[in-house]
Parts: structure tokens; C-alpha cells; sequence
């Protein structure tokens, strides 16, 4: 048996008295695509920013590559190289245009020479669809070219996982597919992907697995169809069908 | 950029209104005869002088001719009466402009004073308001206390009791004389280096302030996304929230930069002769006080209006497209 790529195990988290995971567990494979889904509140956020420590857990054990995430001697710069992140608000670096957003990572955290990382950043901006538009400033940029350019900063660090969260949610429903069209080239060409979103299309078409999170706790996890068609919690029937009712009506 | 343009940009309270009409044509024309001068007085009086045949401090023009023409017109003017008066008020400006040309040469030293005074204090309060502003916005919390504490101690106080605790309570004034090279040649001499002291961390205070306020409205979803490809917090606040916050500062920064160029003034109170300082011992000598005051306010409203058409170049050059307000 090999070694999952991350693995979760029996994570808490609590803000305050108020605790947002109840141990939760999960695991990923190396080129594995999963899909977090679930409600406003439970946690999913709150998930992913323990994977790259943006948010430190109280107690559980995450490991990537089989090395601890959370240990108090772990370098958590060091590990950010490995695990990419995209926001929801792309929070893109204002002040820069598209090409130094993705190039700034390589130069300052990978110590690569400005040359090298302008034509890995090219090449990035080019997988993403936006080589035009290396020199924009990010205000001069369309939602969904934001978030593209905020993809291609995460692939620029060459992570071993990227962690999504929920960025299409931010965009007009019209800018949303060019977002989805990108992120399932990245599924295809084998980038491990923890996503948090409600994108059925994508999820449906590019993710080997969903988890259903709800109030802390994961409910149901599996294959996109079985959950989708066959889900054996109510809990999870009761969210598809609300999910479903908005998206008709959406 | 037009004047047109200036005046219809957004949000003008944001700008200091002195700056936007530099291009003006005969502002600009003014202010560039005026830095011919200065700049042709400060060569003759401190490069060429010893040199044979250039004097110190001899004017440029000579007074005589403004005095003959003067004169002149005011004998025009007395047989005329009351219907004189416009003839009477020019003879009387050809004299201010005769007293101007004599006095000229001492205040453009004044000048290099006072640019130098304003230049060292902006600067120098820059370097420590920058890491106050830091520690002020993402400092833990005894740094944060301190750095609140001086900056409300600085701007709760008059400048002037600032300026003399340093200068008459403190033995700065000994240290800095016994420092070597200090009122030697063109270093100036000690009480020179106090105000320089005493407006640094002046300035550091309100600097501090404005650019506190700047790095505090840079969303801070961007300094997230810095520490998530792995540049640490500092480094964060170097490459992505520092730069945005030091082009928010700049209007108020301009302001900072035209208030000190003013406020140096104050540095004539502990015997500095910069512009003011200069320009008084003078009055007091000759008496004529309307004349240099006139000739001082004109002078100082040149250097500031530099300054702010400075910085106006400094904004546009630095304008970027979604950080702070820009002008097309
Ligand atoms: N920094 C924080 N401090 C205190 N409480 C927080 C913090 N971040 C999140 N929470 C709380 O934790 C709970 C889970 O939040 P989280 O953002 O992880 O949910 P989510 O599943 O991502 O929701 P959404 O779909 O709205 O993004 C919420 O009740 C939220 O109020
Ligand atoms: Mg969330």
C-alpha cells in the first residue's frame, strides 16, 4: 500500500468555546481530485486553512508526503511551497501586474533568478489562458481572469497540492465556466486538488471523489455518482436537494 | 495631465489643491526662473566664491537702476495729484524690488537652510516612521503600546517645547559639538543638527500616522495570500503590503512635506539661520519688515509649490491602476 499524499486524521478545531471540527478525517492520493461540499458554516474553509496552517488546529495529526503538517518544529514556509492556495476573493497582489503575482513566489520563496521565474511565469499565465494579459494590473482584469492569474500563482510555486477555495463563487454566473474550464485541465493533467465548491458541473466531471461536510464532521464521502445518485445519509439527500433547487433556479 | 483634468479628478480634499495648478504655464515659468536663481546664487556664493572676480552674496542685478526709475516716476506722479496714486504704488514697487535685489542673495543661503533642515527631517523621520507604522499595524502588543505612545506624546505637544527640551534641557548641543567635522565648512554647526533631531522625530510621529492609516486599509486578504506561497509575515508586509501602503501615503505625504518646509521655521527660535531665521535678524537690523516679510511669504510659497509639484510627479509616475485613487 502506498502512502496517501495527505491524510487527515481525527482533526479538531475550535474558535473559542465554539467548535467548528469534530474530528474529521481524510485522505488523498497523489493526482486526486476531491470535492468538499457542504453548508454555509460547516467548516469547509475552516479545512482547507488547516492543511497550510493558515489556521493552527487544536488537536489531530494532517500529513503530507507522511510528514507532520502540524508539529510545532514544522517549518510552515517549507511547507507552503508545497501546498497552493486559491481564495474565493483572489486577493491578488494589487500592486503588481499578472506576471510579478505569479513570479513574486518563485523569486522571493524559491530564490530563482528573475529571468527563469518571468519564463516559468509566462508559461503559467499561458496554461491559464492569460499570456495577454502578463502585464495587467490586476484592477484592469475581468473576476475570471483574476482567478486565473490566481491559479497560475499557485501552480507557480509547482505545489503538490492546491487547495480551491470556493473560487468560482465570487464571479458572475457568466465567468464562472472559463474558471471551471481551467481547473479541469489541472485535474487532467494530474494536480492533486482538495476543492471547496458548489460547481456541480465541475465536481461531476473532474472529481474522483466528494466529501460532505457538515456541522464539523464529514457525513458521507465517495465517488461523484454514487454520491450524487445513491447519497446514504438524509443529511446529504437534504443538502443535494436544496443544491439542486438553486441551481435550477440559478 | 491638465488643469482641467486635475480639477475634475475625484475626491480632491485628498490633494493638496497648491500642487494640481503647477502646470499653469507661468507658475511653471516662475518656478523654474526661481530655481535658476537659487541655484545660480547657491554656485556663485558657496562653489565659485574665492574664486577671482565673483564676490559673495554681491547681487545679481544691482539696486541703482529700481531706485533712479522710481524716482523718476514718482516725480511723474506729484504734479498729477490724487490721479497719481497707480503712478505711486509703482515707483513704491520698483523700491521693494531695489531692497529685494539687496537682500536676495542673503536669503537664498536662508534657503539652502531651510531645504536642507526639511530634506534631512522628511527623510529621516521616513526611515523611522516606516518600521513604527509596521509595528503599530502588525506589532504584538507592548510594541504596539509603545509605538501608540510616542506617536500620541509627539503629536500632543507643541513642536516648539519639543524643539527646546532638546535644545536647552537636554546636553545634545554639547554632544553634538564635540562631534568632529560638525560647523565645519559646509556642515553646518550644531544647532543646526538639533532641529534636524527634534523635526525627525516629529516628523516619524504624524508619518507614522499617515502611513499606519494606509497599511491598515490594504485588504488584508492579500497578506493571507502572501503567507499562503510562502513568504513569511514580514516578508509579506515588505513585497505586498508596504509598497501599496507607502503609494496610499503619498498625498498625505505631500502635506507632511509642505508643513515641515513652514515648521522649520521654528528652528530660528534656537538660533538657525535658515529662510526665517535669516530674513528676521535682517528686519531687525533694517527695520523694514513689510518689505522682507512679503519677500519671505513670496519665497516660502515658491518652495512649496515646488515641493507639491514635486510630489504631484511622484504621484503620477507611481500611479497604479486599483491602488489608491489615480488620475486617468
Ligand atoms: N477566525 C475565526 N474566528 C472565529 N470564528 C470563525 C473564524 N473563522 C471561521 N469561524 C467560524 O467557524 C465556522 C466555520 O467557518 P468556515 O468559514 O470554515 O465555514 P465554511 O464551511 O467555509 O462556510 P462558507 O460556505 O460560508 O464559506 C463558522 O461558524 C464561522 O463563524
Ligand atoms: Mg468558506
Amino acid at each position: 500500500m502506498t502512502q496517501p499524499l495527505l491524510s487527515i486524521d481525527d482533526l479538531h478545531k475550535s474558535y473559542g468555546s465554539e467548535e467548528v471540527l469534530e474530528g474529521v478525517g481524510l485522505e488523498m492520493d497523489q493526482g486526486d481530485v476531491t470535492v468538499l461540499i457542504g453548508p454555509s458554516g460547516s467548516g469547509k474553509s475552516t479545512l482547507l486553512r488547516c492543511v497550510n496552517r493558515l489556521t493552527e488546529i487544536n488537536s489531530g495529526r494532517i500529513a503530507l508526503d507522511g510528514q507532520d503538517v502540524t508539529g510545532a518544529d514544522t517549518d510552515v514556509n517549507e511547507l507552503r511551497k508545497q501546498v497552493g492556495m486559491v481564495f474565493q476573493d483572489f486577493n491578488l497582489f494589487a500592486h503588481l501586474t499578472a506576471l510579478e503575482n505569479v513570479t513574486l513566489g518563485p523569486k522571493k520563496v524559491l530564490g530563482m533568478d528573475a529571468a527563469d521565474a518571468e519564463a516559468a511565469g509566462r508559461n503559467h499565465l499561458e496554461q491559464v489562458g492569460l499570456l495577454e494579459q502578463a502585464d495587467s494590473y490586476p484592477a484592469e482584469l475581468s473576476g475570471g481572469q483574476k482567478q486565473r492569474v490566481g491559479i497560475a500563482r499557485a501552480l507557480a510555486m509547482d505545489p503538490e497540492l492546491v487547495l480551491f477555495d470556493e473560487p468560482t463563487s465570487a464571479l458572475d454566473p457568466e465567468l464562472v465556466g472559463e474558471v471551471v474550464e481551467v481547473m479541469r485541465d489541472l485535474a487532467d493533467e494530474g494536480i492533486t486538488m482538495l476543492v471547496v465548491s458548489h460547481e456541480m458541473d465541475f465536481a461531476r466531471s473532474a472529481a474522483s471523489d466528494i466529501v460532505f461536510l457538515d456541522d464539523g464532521e464529514i457525513v458521507e464521502h465517495g465517488p461523484p455518482e454514487q454520491l450524487f445518485q445513491n447519497p446514504t445519509a438524509d443529511r446529504t439527500e437534504q443538502f443535494l436537494s436544496r443544491l439542486h433547487a438553486h441551481e435550477e433556479t440559478a | 495631465m491638465s488643469t482641467a483634468e486635475s480639477t475634475t479628478s475625484p475626491n480632491p480634499g485628498l490633494r493638496d489643491r497648491v500642487g494640481t495648478v503647477f502646470t499653469v504655464r507661468p507658475l511653471t515659468v516662475g518656478l523654474a526662473l526661481f530655481w535658476v536663481w537659487v541655484l545660480a546664487r547657491w554656485t556663485t556664493d558657496f562653489v565659485l566664491a574665492g574664486v577671482s572676480g565673483f564676490d559673495r552674496g554681491t547681487p545679481f542685478i544691482p539696486a541703482a537702476p529700481f531706485l533712479t526709475t522710481a524716482d523718476a516716476v514718482a516725480s511723474l506722479a506729484t504734479p498729477l495729484g490724487v490721479a497719481g496714486a497707480p503712478l505711486v504704488w509703482f515707483a513704491d514697487t520698483l523700491r521693494f524690488a531695489a531692497d529685494a535685489t539687496a537682500y536676495l542673495p542673503a536669503l537664498a543661503h536662508g534657503i539652502w537652510t531651510t531645504v536642507l533642515l526639511t530634506v534631512f527631517s522628511v527623510c529621516l523621520g521616513f526611515a523611522l516612521a516606516l518600521p513604527l507604522s509596521v509595528v503599530r499595524v502588525y506589532g504584538g502588543r507592548w510594541a504596539r503600546w509603545f509605538a501608540l505612545s510616542y506617536t500620541e506624546l509627539i503629536r500632543g505637544t507643541p513642536l516648539l517645547a519639543q524643539l527646546f527640551v532638546l535644545y536647552f534641557a537636554t546636553s545634545l548641543t554639547q554632544v553634538l559639538r564635540g562631534v568632529p567635522g560638525v560647523g565645519v565648512g559646509f556642515v553646518p554647526a550644531q544647532a543646526f543638527w538639533v532641529a534636524v533631531i527634534s523635526f525627525t522625530l516629529n516628523s516619524a510621529a504624524y508619518q507614522s500616522e499617515y502611513l499606519r492609516a494606509s497599511l491598515e486599509s490594504v485588504d488584508g486578504g492579500q497578506l493571507t495570500a502572501a503567507r499562503a506561497i510562502g513568504l513569511s509575515k514580514l516578508e509579506g508586509i515588505r513585497y505586498v503590503v508596504v509598497p501599496q501602503g507607502l503609494r496610499l501615503a503619498l498625498p498625505s505625504w505631500t502635506n507632511e512635506l509642505v508643513y515641515l518646509i513652514k515648521y522649520s521655521s521654528l528652528a530660528s527660535f534656537i538660533t538657525v539661520q535658515e529662510l526665517y531665521g535669516r530674513t528676521s535678524t535682517i528686519a531687525n537690523e533694517t527695520y523694514q519688515y513689510t518689505e522682507l516679510f512679503v519677500l519671505v511669504a513670496i519665497l516660502y510659497l515658491a518652495l512649496v509649490v515646488s515641493a507639491s509639484a514635486l510630489m504631484d510627479r511622484v504621484e503620477s509616475h507611481t500611479a497604479t491602476a486599483g491602488v489608491g485613487h489615480t488620475r486617468q
